[in-house]
């Protein structure tokens, strides 16, 4: 008996109850040693319900991926509206909406990512429908949430920090895709996905949340739009004027510039907004309960399905988060090398994917109406199967890394974005928590795949992600 | 006869390892063999039984042994292996070393050839030249020596052709191309000098008749930011390679590859092969005992570590402890001055040792693509890339394109235990976990890594470019014609007509990787055939039976290749 509190015995009950109505009694959680039989009595279940299976652990997970892409698809919509209003009527307020609407969109889009390597139809998802094996680079996850950019190639770029181009000079066009009308003449869906990862250059990123986010915040300049010196806690300040409708006052950013420009400057928003619901529509209607048919796979998929829910929340936890996208920026010391450089909203990736792997271990999610989605859980199955010690150690190690990413999204809020945290001699500490938690719940991600004796390897074909 | 009796023992030992019983082998006596037979050892480098020309081992298609992935498409050069996918920490390991492999460094120039290890390892593959000679190479270089092999004394071994300002915002590479004595005053900053190519077609046909038609590089170089080079300069454009599989190569047991060198040619085929030595920077014991160099087109380099840590100093311009200057010469004052006013200067290196880490794990380890032309359920080959093989063997193209080897363990890094948190360095008496899915692979590179002399001759004029002899002024370039292969630029042991032998796994793959790649060290040839048919000095008899092969043949060998 791990829990102390009646209230939490309950509420594990409650949930135990809503799953699988048909329990008849809640006595397992009080037989072993302190039940009628004494000291001969039968283990006690800590009030999880005997009949949680793996299926039904599975089934949960594909519900909760179901309903966090469909929030990411009603995110994106809503996102486009706003930019829609934003393009049409350019008032600082639409301006500020617009901006609102996205960093709304990406509290959805961050829960999912845990869906990632995984060969799920975020990495996997062929333009036939099908799902890859080998990661063709084929699945939509890079035209929804590639970074870091050389966003040299949407639009404008002041000359300070090098590092807006892309990996190779080789690769990139001339101008950039806003500016030059002559070789790109109608901004559409066809020139964005043509010039994206042009020369196979994973930098040339064109559409997805980040290219929105540099549309609508720019580079991060700091307050004197100087690019150097001290890093402050602005974001980027691209001027409302990038916008403008009135005829001659188009910028990019101080400079006048002429009227299509701006023009062409909405018409990359909007189109790159609708590119954005495009992908994610796919994903989610592969996730669609019953006739969805990654869905209808996946939980029909036995313990191959459960590695993999293990495989993305572990993968997530060391690899992509704690490695690639805080530890790389920390030593580092860059802020191109932070997730949403242009919007400071970085705090929100962290928190929101760390987010993800607790929620693929408590198998709940509220949904952006409020919603909650919860049914049999990772931890109700370690515990069915006695593996007590380890579902409260992992249930432990998951809170404390959410309470280490609450400490940097309060920061954040508070004036002290992620990139002034990065920095030497600032409060580094802050970060490296959540880096050292993560890398502990990866531990125990990898003792709950040893005890339940499932295995990775069948997924090995394998689901790398060239973001 | 005490000699072929030993290896007899030798290879019936280790048959005898194989097995789990343990019966004593019968060892027949060796048969008495006539002296004047050649004869064929019964074991080859590797210690393993030599492979045949007719009989294709079982796992020939695991090029890379555990290493091997199963891509074709157009990322099979920038894979893991499944054994580093499977383990949460190495695969953040590599997850990382990809993000910075690919970025552009914050600390940058002054001078460089490109920003990023990706910016000349095109997604993971080769570089490329640049389409049209107004155009400035970004994924290629030019190495530069005097006639002994020194390096310029104003530029030293490699022309930067930019400086960081051409790199600012991603696409101005002009703001940072060199101008005709631009700095020379000292405080001006421009890239060294432009070097391009210009290619002259050369046409021939093979013995039956069939037309062929190669392209001849003439290297020119142009706008010298900082005075003449030295009088007698050689050039030596350079394509990057791949960089999958090295981590393997680097693991070859080195007694192995030595094992193959036949300087004298004393077994009579035309082929000698040499050992590049260099010094190990890395050996803190201060012995500067040579070891076999393995990487860079001439073998320069030892060991993965070392190549990155100078493709970062010398390419991009991005201090390591390990390579901790600046890419200036002390005759380049305006470089030098930049270099000064970097963000990181002196012992405070441009890149540190945890990232310098993170780049050569994933280098190593970066997988080796499956061969194609194998039907793994049916466990069977095509007809052509069988009878390919065969004819790749009797042509005797394994005589430098080794197919096998076995490597050893895969040591840790040098620099440490990687960990997120920083490097750890092994207690005393310990050491650094080796990578296992390096370790004791049969593998399948074709190369010895040996220098080989592949014949041809260079010169170096001063010439306008219509063609007119000059001695100096803007206008007057350099320029280099060469017949053959040779660059006329001696690196270390290696002359100006020798190259090491380049690893043929994932060359199939080459353009389906990056369709505009084309092969041998300046690319100049744009199909394998091509590649093939430059072939000269110690290749030339190789060539000349491939030359005589029926086209059909030719074909069945060319798909062959392809297959790897």
């Amino acid at each position: 008996m791990k829990f102390s509190s009646f209230s939490k015995i309950s509420a594990a009950m409650i949930i135990a109850f809503s799953l699988t109505a048909c329990v008849d009694d809640g006595d397992n959680g009080v037989s072993g040693a302190v039940g009628a039989a004494g000291a001969d009595g039968v283990a006690g279940n800590s009030g999880v319900s005997s009949f949680v299976t793996r299926d039904d652990v599975i089934k949960t997970n594909a519900n909760i991926a179901y309903a966090a892409y469909s929030d990411s698809l009603i995110s994106a919509t809503e996102l486009k509206v706003a930019l829609e209003t934003f393009v049409a009527d350019p008032t600082d307020t639409n301006f500020a909406l617009a901006k609102k609407s996205w960093l709304d969109s990406r509290e959805p889009y961050g829960q999912t990512e845990v869906y990632r390597f995984r060969q799920g139809p975020i990495d996997e998802l062929k333009a036939d429908g099908t799902l890859g094996q080998d990661d063709a680079g084929e699945g939509p996850e890079g035209l929804i949430n590639a970074w870091p950019l050389g966003e040299a190639i949407i639009d404008y770029v002041e000359p300070v920090d090098g590092l807006s181009g892309p990996e190779s000079p080789a690769n990139a066009i001339t101008d950039n895709i806003i500016a030059n009308i002559t070789a790109y003449p109608t901004i559409n869906a066809d020139t964005l996905e043509g010039l994206f990862e042009y020369g196979e250059d994973g930098r040339n990123v064109t559409t997805g949340y980040h290219a929105i986010e540099f549309l609508l915040w720019g580079q991060d300049l700091n307050k004197d739009l100087s690019g150097t010196g001290t890093r402050d806690n602005t974001a980027g300040q691209r001027p409302v004027t990038d916008y403008s409708i009135e005829v001659g006052a188009c910028t990019s950013g101080s400079n006048a510039t002429t009227d299509d420009i701006c023009t062409r400057r909405g018409q990359y928003l909007v189109t790159t907004a609708q590119l954005l619901i495009d992908q994610l529509k796919r994903v989610t209607e592969q996730w669609e309960p019953v006739s969805g048919s990654h869905y209808t796979n996946f939980v029909a998929g036995g313990d191959v399905s459960l590695a993999k829910i293990l495989e993305g929340m572990g993968r997530l936890s060391f690899g992509e988060l704690a490695g690639e996208r805080i530890n790389i920026a920390l030593i580092e010391n860059s802020q191109e090398d932070e997730h949403s450089c242009f919007s400071d909203n970085t705090h929100r990736d962290i928190f929101l994917n760390a987010k993800g792997v607790q929620n693929s271990f408590n198998a709940k999610y509220v949904r952006i109406d409020g919603e909650v989605i919860e049914g049999a859980s990772i931890y109700d199955l370690l515990v069915v199967e006695e593996q007590h010690e380890l579902a409260n150690k992992l249930r432990g190690a998951l809170e404390a890394t959410m309470s280490a990413a609450a400490v940097i999204d309060t920061k954040a809020k508070t004036g002290m974005p992620f990139d002034i945290l990065i920095q030497d001699g600032i409060d580094q500490p802050n970060i490296k928590a959540v880096i050292d938690a993560l890398v502990a719940q990866t531990d125990d991600i990898e003792a709950v795949i040893d005890a339940l004796g499932v295995t990775t390897n069948d997924l090995r074909d394998d689901t790398d992600q060239e973001i | 006869m005490y000699k072929s009796a030993l290896i007899f023992i030798l290879a019936a030992s280790l048959v005898a390892c194989g097995g789990s019983s343990e019966k004593i082998v019968e060892v027949d006596p060796p048969e008495i063999i006539s002296p004047d037979i050649p004869v064929q050892p019964a074991v080859d480098h590797s210690g393993l039984v030599p492979l045949m020309a007719d009989v294709i081992e079982k796992n020939e298609y695991l090029s890379g042994g555990e290493t091997t992935v199963f891509v074709s498409n157009k990322n099979a050069f920038g894979r893991k292996p499944a054994a580093i996918a499977e383990d949460f920490q190495l695969d953040g390991h590599f997850t990382s070393g990809d993000h910075l492999f690919r970025t552009p460094d914050n600390n940058i120039g002054p001078i460089l050839s490109t920003g990023s290890c990706q910016g000349c390892h095109l997604n993971d593959g080769r570089g490329v030249v640049p389409a049209d000679p107004t155009i400035p190479m970004s994924s290629m270089l030019v190495k530069l020596a005097d006639s002994t092999g020194k390096a310029d004394p104003i530029y030293g071994d490699q022309i930067q052709p930019f400086s960081v300002d051409g790199f600012i915002d991603g696409n101005t590479l002009a703001a940072g191309l060199s101008k005709h004595d631009g700095s020379v005053s000292g405080t001006e900053l421009y890239g060294e000098a432009f070097p391009f190519i210009v290619f002259e077609p050369i046409t021939g046909q093979y013995p039956d008749g069939t037309a062929y038609e190669l392209r001849n590089p003439v290297y020119k170089i142009k706008d010298l930011s900082y005075g003449a080079f030295v009088d007698d300069i050689h050039f030596s454009a350079r394509i990057a390679p791949q960089a999958f599989g090295v981590g393997l190569l680097g693991a070859i047991p080195q007694e192995n590859l030595l094992k193959l060198v036949d300087e004298n040619d004393s077994d009579n085929d035309g082929i000698s092969g040499r050992a590049s030595m260099v010094i190990n920077a890395l050996d803190k014991t201060g012995t500067e005992s040579k070891v076999i160099g393995r990487f860079t087109y001439k073998a320069q380099n030892p060991n993965v570590l070392q190549q990155v840590a100078e493709a970062y100093g010398g390419d991009m311009g991005v201090s390591t402890t390990i390579s901790s200057s600046e890419p200036c010469t002390d005759k380049q004052l305006a470089c030098l001055l930049a270099a000064e006013q970097e963000a990181k200067v002196g012992t405070d290196v441009d890149l540190s040792d945890l990232s310098l880490a993170f780049v050569e794990f994933y280098n190593r380890v970066l997988a080796v693509p499956a061969r194609r032309g194998f039907d793994r359920d049916n466990e069977t080959w095509t007809d052509e890339v069988t009878a390919g093989r065969t004819l790749f063997f009797e042509a005797n193209c394994t005589g430098c394109h080794t197919a096998r080897h076995v490597t050893a363990e895969a040591k840790g890094s040098v620099l440490g235990e990687i960990t997120l948190g920083g490097l750890v360095m092994p207690e005393s008496g310990e050491t650094v976990e080796a990578i296992a899915v390096l370790s004791n692979q049969t593998i399948y590179p074709y190369t010895d890594l040996l220098l080989h002399d592949m014949g041809g001759s260079c010169a170096v004029t001063r010439e306008t470019s219509a063609g007119l002899s000059c001695s100096s002024g803007a206008e007057c370039m350099y320029v280099q014609r060469c017949d053959g292969l040779a660059d006329g630029v001696i690196q270390g042991d290696a002359s100006g007509t020798e190259w090491k032998t380049p690893a043929l796994w994932g060359v199939g793959l080459v353009q389906t990787v990056n369709k505009d790649s084309t092969f041998l060290h300046d690319g100049r040839a744009r199909t394998i055939e091509e590649a093939v048919l430059w072939h000269d000095g110690e290749a030339k008899a190789s060539k000349e039976i491939f030359m005589n092969y029926s086209k059909a043949e030719r074909e069945q060998l060319l798909t062959f290749i392809e297959s790897l």
